[in-house]
């Protein structure tokens, strides 16, 4: 699976100029790991929380960055460091839903998920707004709006990773997409 | 309100639609005010996922992650004890050249001598002729990124000595020394059969132990700066 979603098209980002800390943190640098793991925070957590919703956001995070400490080795660089990061990010939560999966119910019925929220937002932090929206969705329709509309991913490459055909992903993106018309329209 | 077109609209969107369902699309969208409603709703939507910005966690996980990966903490928190000595007992250091050097010897023979199992030390019939060397750090490794980084922990190393109780800096210095020894002769050995496997992996095997060695002192000294 992994390396499927290694070869995907997708996910691509642009990259940060951290090559050189790359190298370094490859041969065991701290330091460099530690300027790696600073200069791409924002983008691997914002990315783990919107695909779990905000569910152990921070232990993922970490565990994000630990793979990544461990498998600097078998980064040779054919893509950027910031692609293979994003994908190992991905592969990782995906993980994480695969493991939780057969404990509790992964796509909701219906469409009142919205309930909780307080209707049409007055407040005009926007990002903030979408964020929330983000969370109420169910698991399986969020994930896939994040990847194919957030991230940039096609659904064949969404349905190698979730091991879903083309066609259910469009459908959950449609899904996740009138859920949120009505709080973001 | 839904219609049979309702369903279809983030196809439309998304350029997923045929030219002669696009242009159906086109005809009923013209007619439709709820659908043309819902196709702004939808891209309102599309477009503010593809606005999204990234943003940080509320706090640094750093910390978090160092412990995990068994390294210092936040170079910008403050010391949580005292600085320590790194120290081992000088019968574990020796035991550990010695090793070292049997294993490193052992391999090479093998290497020379078509890997007889039964004729070498048993220490060195562990390695790795039925199990070639896995991707390690060297292996990855240009010539040129290895040298760097060995020169960088090298500097590293030179600059933290005085971290480092000179008995343990000793035998610290005299393991590198053995290592390097390893790998000219493994280098040697490759002048002769450079096609030979078996030494290629011993030799980027040799490049990895000296690594790991100077990244293990090296992270020693950072945490003992503490």
């Amino acid at each position: 699976m992994e390396a499927l979603a290694l070869n995907a098209e997708a996910g691509s980002v642009p990259p940060l100029d951290t090559s050189s800390d790359v190298a370094r943190a490859a041969a065991g640098d701290v330091r460099a790991f530690e300027a790696l793991y600073r200069a791409h925070l924002p983008r691997v957590y914002s990315l783990v929380r919107r695909l779990t919703g905000g569910r152990d956001a921070d232990e993922l995070t970490q565990d994000v960055f630990v793979r990544v400490w461990q498998k600097l080795a078998s980064f040779r660089g054919d893509a950027s460091f910031t692609t293979w990061l994003h994908r190992l990010t991905v592969n990782i939560v995906i993980e994480r839903f695969r493991s939780e999966r057969t404990n509790r119910r992964r796509m909701l019925d219906g469409d009142d998920v919205f309930a909780t929220l307080s209707g049409p937002s007055v407040s005009h932090d926007l990002p903030m707004d979408f964020e929330a929206a983000l969370e109420k969705l169910p698991d399986g329709a969020r994930e896939i709006f994040v990847l194919h509309d957030v991230e940039g991913y096609k659904h064949h490459e969404i349905g190698t990773l979730l091991g879903i055909s083309p066609g259910t992903s469009k459908a959950q993106l449609h899904r996740a997409r009138m859920m949120l018309r009505k709080h973001l329209g | 309100m839904t219609d049979r077109w309702t369903p279809r609209l983030s196809e439309y969107i998304d350029g997923e639609l045929t030219a002669g369902e696009r242009h159906a699309a086109d005809a009923h969208l013209a007619e439709c005010g709820d659908c043309r409603r819902t196709l702004a709703e939808l891209r309102t939507v599309v477009a503010r996922a593809a606005a999204a910005t990234p943003r940080p966690p509320g706090t640094d996980l750093w910390d978090g992650i160092a412990e995990q990966i068994g390294r210092p903490q936040a170079f910008d928190t403050p010391p949580r004890r005292a600085p320590w000595r790194v120290s081992f007992t000088l019968p574990q250091l020796v035991a550990a050249s010695l090793a070292l050097m049997v294993v490193s010897g052992g391999a090479v023979w093998i290497g020379q001598h078509g890997g007889r199992a039964t004729s070498i030390p048993s220490l060195g019939a562990t390695n790795s002729r039925e199990e070639p060397a896995a991707h390690t750090t060297a292996a990855v490794m240009t010539d040129g990124q290895y040298s760097r980084a060995i020169a960088d922990l090298e500097q590293t190393l030179q600059n933290g000595r005085s971290s480092f109780d000179p008995s343990t800096i000793g035998v610290v210095d005299q393991n590198v020394a053995v290592i390097d020894r390893a790998i000219e002769q493994a280098r040697q050995a490759l002048g002769q059969e450079p096609a030979n496997i078996y030494l290629n992996n011993h030799l980027t095997d040799l490049k990895q132990q000296k690594l790991s060695v100077l990244q293990q002192v090296t992270a020693a000294m950072t945490l003992s700066s503490r």
